[in-house]
């Protein structure tokens, strides 16, 4: 089966290289393309000397447009599966091979890793590093919403709404290289991806704590950030079904 | 009282466009005209989208020539005073109008979107010949894929 694993990256000159080794060392037989989201530092550069693709985009189109290109790169070169990870090394390569041992298994089109599911049991020889990933206030309240009205929209239990940690099989290729919201890209396509029929399912993963960097949120933010999110879900209740899954 | 007041109102309604504003409003549908025709010429401005603010121009000249039509509209919606009908089309044709920015406008940004993907996705098929024809010149064999995991591993 030909993986790839794309890394959707924007600024993060100090941490690709590590999540580049990472992701070679736990999942070895993938393909790896680092998509630089108009970055204004070296990513680029880091990536290509680390020998891996970069696609770089022209300029600065938001994480929706970067992860989109990923998936438009996997359907158009043949892979058979993919995943994606962010570049800023909280989410460790040894999660995301589980979550590609799942759709290779084909028990799923797209697997979503979770940072809040609950876990049965210790994961046996994950073994990291660093501080494990702890959300603040605002974060929980917005993630509790999203959860709440995400899960009434699909009538599907998600706990970890926006997690960028996922692995898809081709069918979810084809369906998100064409509908992929620039916007809101994590929530919507989770809806969207239910409304189509395929088979979502959540895998309990270990995330962690960002290295370095702050969150974007701040109350006032989040608020807006829930607002637009809540009209997000909304709407995609009433847009059309596409036939592009069912192939 | 209502009874004093009641020849006031039937004059009220009366009150039409004074000659003068009417010169005023047609001059300046005249010149808005000549400005979009001016921005088209210097391309500024691309014809399909000038259709919208020449009819706009338009209504305005014939607001101004023919001041009946404007209380024939406010008859028509049934409202007494022709300046609250004015308002209200404006108010509505401008609302339309902005929409049909939106509309305009969210389709060239997935348009601007696809363009920076293919883009990306050109740069790395460029990077990824340089690099195939790089490694032949290096001596290496021909099947070595472009991106092969023990490549460059200096990290």
């Amino acid at each position: 089966m030909r993986t790839l694993v794309f890394i959707p990256a924007w600024n993060e000159e100090a941490s690709i290289d590590g999540v580049i080794a990472d992701v070679r060392a736990h999942i070895p037989d993938a393909d790896i393309l680092v998509i630089d989201d108009g970055s204004a530092d070296s990513t680029t550069e880091r990536a290509r000397a680390a020998g891996v693709l970069v696609a770089t985009m022209p300029f600065n189109q938001g994480l929706g447009a970067a992860l989109q290109t990923g998936y438009l790169w996997g359907l158009r070169e043949g892979y058979d599966c993919c995943a994606h990870l962010d570049a800023d090394g909280q989410h460790p390569a040894a999660e995301v091979a589980r979550l590609l041992a799942e759709v290779r298994a084909d028990r799923a089109d797209l697997v979503i890793g979770s940072r809040y599911a609950k876990q049965a049991e210790p994961l046996p020889g994950v073994e990291m590093e660093g501080e494990d990933y702890k959300a603040t206030w605002t974060r929980t309240i917005g993630i509790n919403v999203f959860r709440f009205f995400l899960t009434l929209a699909t009538r599907q239990r998600f706990t970890d709404t926006t997690s960028g940690m996922r692995a898809a099989n081709r069918r979810v290729m084809r369906l998100f290289s064409e509908n992929y919201s620039p916007d809101f890209a994590e929530i919507e396509s989770l809806q969207l991806a239910v409304r189509e029929g395929l088979r979502v399912e959540e895998v309990p993963v270990r995330m962690l704590e960002r290295t370095g960097g702050t969150s974007f949120l701040t109350p006032l933010r989040s608020a807006f950030f829930i607002f637009k999110g809540l009209v997000v879900i909304l709407v995609g209740q009433f847009k059309p079904r596409h036939a592009e899954a069912e192939r | 009282m209502r009874a004093a007041l009641a020849p006031l109102a039937v004059q009220a309604d009366r009150v039409s466009l004074t000659s003068q504003t009417r010169i005023i409003a047609a001059a300046l549908a005249i010149l808005f005209m000549l400005l979009i025709l001016e921005l088209i010429r210097r391309d500024r401005l691309q014809e399909r989208y000038s259709v919208i603010w020449f009819g706009a121009g338009l209504a305005m000249l014939a607001g101004a020539a023919f001041p009946g039509l404007l209380r024939f509209i406010a008859d028509l919606m049934g409202v007494r005073d022709t300046n609250v009908a004015l308002f209200s089309i404006v108010l509505l044709l401008l609302l339309g109008l902005a929409l049909n920015f939106s509309v305009i406008m969210s389709r060239q940004a997935a348009q601007i979107t696809r363009l920076a993907q293919e883009r990306a996705i050109e740069r790395a098929k460029e990077q990824a010949a340089r690099e195939a024809l790089e490694g032949r010149l290096n001596g290496k064999g021909e099947g070595e894929d472009a991106d092969t995991p023990e490549r460059g591993r200096s990290t």
